[in-house]
């Protein structure tokens, strides 16, 4: 497996939940995004598919995560900004979220003003993906700060 | 058996001082290092002769198409006689939008329907349980007797074959049978097949299913086997569906073998109830992904159907030889379909089509090459039906039986990937069977550890991937289409539809069906999807069967291998 | 670490703790996890809380269905009213240190319900199938009052012994048939086992490796508590009640006393400094080592002579 180079110049290992929220099950990226950012040094709390919203975010409060990425191939993506309400809701408002899969472009703006930080599409590049993270988490951690 | 021929060494004359020459003018043009393998990772030289395959096992291993071990094709007059039916899934929200989209490609030559259920329905919920932002996006929003009654309407049921991408508890089926009994269509006389009936590659591979826990998904899978057999005996109550394997993430060979093992499962689980093997293994079908390596999914299909009937004729014993057949329906895989330069996926999406009509098959879907950046829009799926039309009536892909039958490369990849097929089939078998392995995970970490393998040779370069990691160019984003999500009021409608079926059907009839469907699921002598079919007729809806089903048999949760 | 690292751990801080404030409990975690700057203070506040939860743990071998009958274990406490801390522990890749913590997965029976607290830890290059601060974390959950707090291990063939050193009653789980794990884990695992799980009882050979576990068990007298050997389906929950109620007459027979916090620390103290000489024998690079090595591998000097050399000369190379 070729790791990533990237420095880690962070206190701890970003903490990143990678799961799937509504009907489709093709878990196929997810687990392939998964074993990206593990290979990059990150521990990942992994869910499979069809996590409802309330679940999602009593993991992302019990473990404390940096990052929830969302994995969405079958237009489950507009519930997203639901999620992110109810992240704001439980007081997490401060977790960054991206979102991988197929999103047709007028949605992704649908997103981005929700608050998603970033869109992955199919055929990003594993840098791309690992980079965008870290990136993130140096942003939420230091907003946290 | 056939799979551990040794190659014979033919008295030609010539042959070595040939191939010496040729070798060293070959690595003259090409030094060094240039080894390739194919994704089920057999070595590909770069040329195959007669020392590769030399004919002598003809018979052994081919023989003519329709003959046993069909390797070239299960008819004998194969696409001459036998087209492939062109099946076009088709998902569209409502049950009205559905019936006019069928009846138009029923008349622009389409010879079977599909009825995709929206992700709704899969997941085992009505309109009335779930986010209205998720509802009838991919699929048919089809939760009663009533809807179903609307998107079969003017579709003769015992003229027109049916492929219902129906999951367990097979509702879509039970509506469509309760449909027949009200037009008066005898059972016997529907076609077609319960194309989502296989619950472990649902359980290994995820996707969107509605899943029982295994014991209960094995239990509703037989009876519904035993109930089809018995009140409509043309049906296909089975179809192993490989394709979600190859998507999960299998190679080639390994979608092939954990098929079969599926398939042998199956064929295990019916005998235990006491049914022999001509009873019923004429009726199973199957279910794949083309790729779009070209050769291996040719080599792939030729190679699963030897193994096939060696399955059904030496393991099981069956003595009719249409149970040695192997059918099956494929699709061109939407895993090589790419976002960027979307159009490119037209050409992608043919060779696919190539292969598998190459590779024998008995009925087509082409994706349309939008399917990856949101639903199918019109023009795109008729592109898709246009590209087989194409194919077969202006390249005359159907002229000739076989065609690649007696290439020296095909023929030895195929005898190569039934090795490998075998080979993931004893490792299947030492592990308990594919019930078994799919419980343990078995199945899981082996499509998980070949998807990454596969990535990473994208990830590497070494796979090109047009667009996305070689020839990649700046995008004009304007041919992309946006995702059409049907209206918010249309989608009210359905809802609002469900609430009048609900306050006008006999609620005495629902509780009457619902009660003898739980008193089924805690019976192992009844029948329970004679009871679901009874439900349906009955009033009952898609989502409150499932309702029953889930709080009865146990919920399926994912297993999680990452 | 966000508020955990700002917030100084005052009383009002310790209330909202041990109420049950979840996004405290999360934090302090965090913080004490990582040992990151707010984490002293964290540990030197919940100090004198502590001794409120019984700890249990499970440990056994990959396969044994360990997740699926914690997650079972749980429901069973929250039927008797107990609330409940989970720390699930997953292996750390050694090459490049992160980690998929995908255990709790199988505990998503208890979503919803904030009795139930579950916290995945990656083990972080830590052998013994725990996390090197994973004591800590239990604390924590222990100060917020948590009544069980269950430990799951990795799975690896010491994490027994471990365990060990921080639960009150150790639960070793294996499946039927496993035999060979049997034979591997036996050696350790008799003197730790409070309790034997023979977890998919519903399989065949559950009756023999019941039997075998038996006879096992009657070759190593232990004083006062005899460890039971159950019999658990966790998929269906079958058995779980007596598993509960033997992990109560345990903590009744040895009064729920933890082993004692300073054991524990030197125990830990051991393991970490046995890591940092190990990596320091093998990379000690001087001619006396690679003649002592060759030396060995002539036949000249035994291993044990060999060994108590090889620290001599480390200690040497200090100077």
């Amino acid at each position: 497996m070729t790791a990533t180079t990237h420095r880690m110049p962070l206190a701890r290992p970003p903490k990143v939940l990678v799961t799937k929220i509504g009907f489709d099950g093709h878990d196929r990226g997810s687990r392939i995004v998964a074993a990206y950012l593990r290979d990059a040094g990150m521990e990942v709390v992994y869910t499979g598919p069809w996590q409802e919203i309330p679940f999602v975010v009593n993991l992302a409060l019990e473990e404390d995560v940096d990052v929830i990425g969302v994995s969405s191939l079958a237009t489950d993506h507009l519930l997203v900004p639901k999620l992110m309400d109810a992240l704001r809701e439980a007081g997490l408002g401060h977790i960054g979220v991206i979102v991988g899969g197929i999103v047709p472009d007028d949605e992704e703006a649908v997103l981005k003003d929700a608050g998603v930080a970033h869109v992955f599409h199919a055929g990003s590049s594993r840098e791309e993906i690992v980079a965008s993270i870290e990136e993130l988490v140096h942003t939420v951690r230091a907003q946290a700060a | 058996m056939t799979a551990k021929r040794e190659p014979v060494q033919l008295p030609l004359p010539g042959l070595d001082r040939a191939r010496a020459e040729w070798r060293q003018a070959y690595e003259s043009q090409v030094p060094g290092e240039d080894a390739r393998s194919n994704r089920s990772g057999i070595p590909i030289k770069p040329i195959y002769g007669p020392d590769d395959w030399d004919g002598t096992a003809y018979m052994d291993g081919l023989g003519y198409p329709g003959q046993a071990p069909f390797t070239r094709g299960i008819h004998p007059s194969m696409h001459r006689g036998r087209p492939w039916s062109q099946r076009q899934l088709i998902g569209l929200a409502t049950p009205e939008d559905y019936n006019t989209r069928m009846r138009g490609l029923l008349d622009a030559g389409v010879t079977a329907l599909s009825l995709i259920p929206c992700n709704s329905v899969y997941r085992g919920f009505d309109v009335d349980e779930v986010d209205i932002e998720l509802l009838g996006t991919c699929g048919t929003t089809v939760n009663t007797v009533e809807d179903m009654e609307i998107c079969l309407d003017q579709i003769p049921l015992d003229q027109v074959s049916v492929a219902l991408n129906d999951p367990s508890p097979f509702t879509l089926l039970a509506l469509m049978m309760a449909v027949a009994k009200r037009r008066g269509t005898p059972w016997k006389s529907l076609t077609g097949t319960s194309n989502q009936s296989d619950y472990l590659s649902h359980f290994i591979a995820n996707h969107m299913f509605f899943r029982l826990a295994l014991p209960g998904a094995k239990r509703v899978l037989m009876d519904h086997i035993m109930f089809m057999n018995r009140e409509a005996p043309r049906w296909n109550p089975i179809s192993v569906v490989g394709q979600h394997m190859q998507q999960g993430g299998a190679t080639p060979a390994e979608a092939m073998g954990l098929t079969l093992s599926t398939a042998i499962q199956y064929a295990n689980d019916l005998v235990e109830r006491g049914l022999s093997p001509d009873d019923f293994l004429h009726r199973f079908s199957f279910f794949f992904d083309i790729s779009i390596s070209f050769f291996e999914e040719i080599a792939k299909f030729r190679a699963g159907r030897r193994v096939w009937t060696s399955i059904a004729r030496d393991r099981f014993g069956a003595k009719d030889p249409k149970t040695w057949r192997f059918r099956f329906h494929a699709q061109t895989s939407g895993v090589d379909l790419t976002r960027q330069q979307p159009l490119n996926n037209i050409a992608r999406t043919a060779v696919q089509a190539i292969a598998g009509i190459f590779g024998g098959l008995q009925s087509m879907h082409t994706d349309a090459w939008d399917e990856v950046l949101s639903t199918p829009s019109d023009e795109a799926a008729r592109i898709a039906v246009a590209t087989q039309n194409i194919l077969r009536e202006e390249a005359h892909l159907d002229d000739v039986i076989d065609p690649l039958g007696g290439s020296y490369y095909v023929e030895r990849l195929t005898d190569q990937m039934e090795e490998e097929i075998r080979a993931v089939i004893d490792k299947i078998d030492a592990a308990g069977g594919m019930y078994a392995a799919a419980e343990a995970g078995v199945v899981q970490s082996m499509l998980g550890d070949s998807a990454m393998a596969f990535q990473d040779r994208v990830d590497s370069g070494e796979q090109t991937i047009v667009g996305v990691n070689k020839y990649v160019v700046a995008e004009d984003a304007s041919h992309r289409p946006t995702l059409e999500r049907p209206p918010e009021d249309v989608m009210n409608a359905q809802i609002a539809r469900l609430g009048r079926f609900k306050a006008e059907r006999s609620s005495d009839a629902v509780s009457k069906a619902s009660d003898a469907l739980v008193r089924a699921a805690n019976h192992a002598e009844e029948n329970v999807f004679g009871a679901i079919v009874d439900a349906a007729d009955a009033g009952v809806t898609h989502g409150e069967i499932c309702t029953i089903l889930r709080r009865e048999l146990g919920f399926g949760q994912p297993l999680v291998v990452a | 670490m966000t508020a955990a690292a700002k917030q100084v751990p005052d009383s009002e801080w310790l209330a909202k703790l041990q109420s049950g404030h979840r996004t405290t409990l999360a934090r302090a975690i965090t913080a004490v996890e990582n040992e990151t700057a707010g984490a002293g203070d964290i540990i030197s506040a919940i100090h004198p809380h502590l001794g409120h939860a019984h700890v249990v743990g499970f440990t056994g071998p990959p396969g044994a269905g360990k997740s699926t009958l914690v997650s079972a274990y749980v429901a069973e406490l929250r039927k008797r009213d107990l609330t409940v801390g989970v720390v699930a522990v997953d292996p750390s890749s050694p090459l490049t240190g992160g980690a998929i913590l995908g255990d709790r997965i199988r505990m998503t029976a208890h979503t919803g319900d904030e009795g139930v607290f579950v916290r995945s830890l990656a083990s972080r290059g830590h052998l013994g199938g725990l996390s090197r601060t994973a004591a800590r974390v239990i604390d924590v959950m222990d100060a917020a009052r948590r009544d069980v707090v269950v430990v799951e291990t990795v799975g690896a063939g010491q994490s027994e012994v471990e365990v060990a050193e921080i639960a009150h009653t150790k639960v070793v789980v294996c499946a039927p048939g496993l035999g060979d794990d049997i034979q591997a884990i036996k050696a350790g695992i008799l003197e730790i086992a409070d309790v034997l799980v023979v977890n998919k009882a519903d399989l065949p050979l559950a009756d023999r490796t019941v039997k075998q576990l038996k006879g096992m068990l009657g070759l190593t007298k232990r004083e006062g508590w005899t460890p039971p050997v159950l019999r658990t389906t966790a998929t269906t929950g079958e058995g779980v009640d007596t598993l509960a109620d033997k992990i109560d007459d345990h903590a009744d027979a040895e009064g729920g006393l933890r082993a004692s916090p300073v054991h524990r620390v030197q125990r830990l103290l051991a393991g970490i400094a046995a890591e940092r000489l190990k990596r320091r024998i093998e990379r000690q690079d001087d001619p006396a080592m690679t003649e002592l090595c060759e030396a060995v591998l002539r036949g000249d000097v035994g291993f044990d002579a060999a060994a108590s050399r090889a620290l001599e000369l480390l200690v040497k190379s200090k100077d």
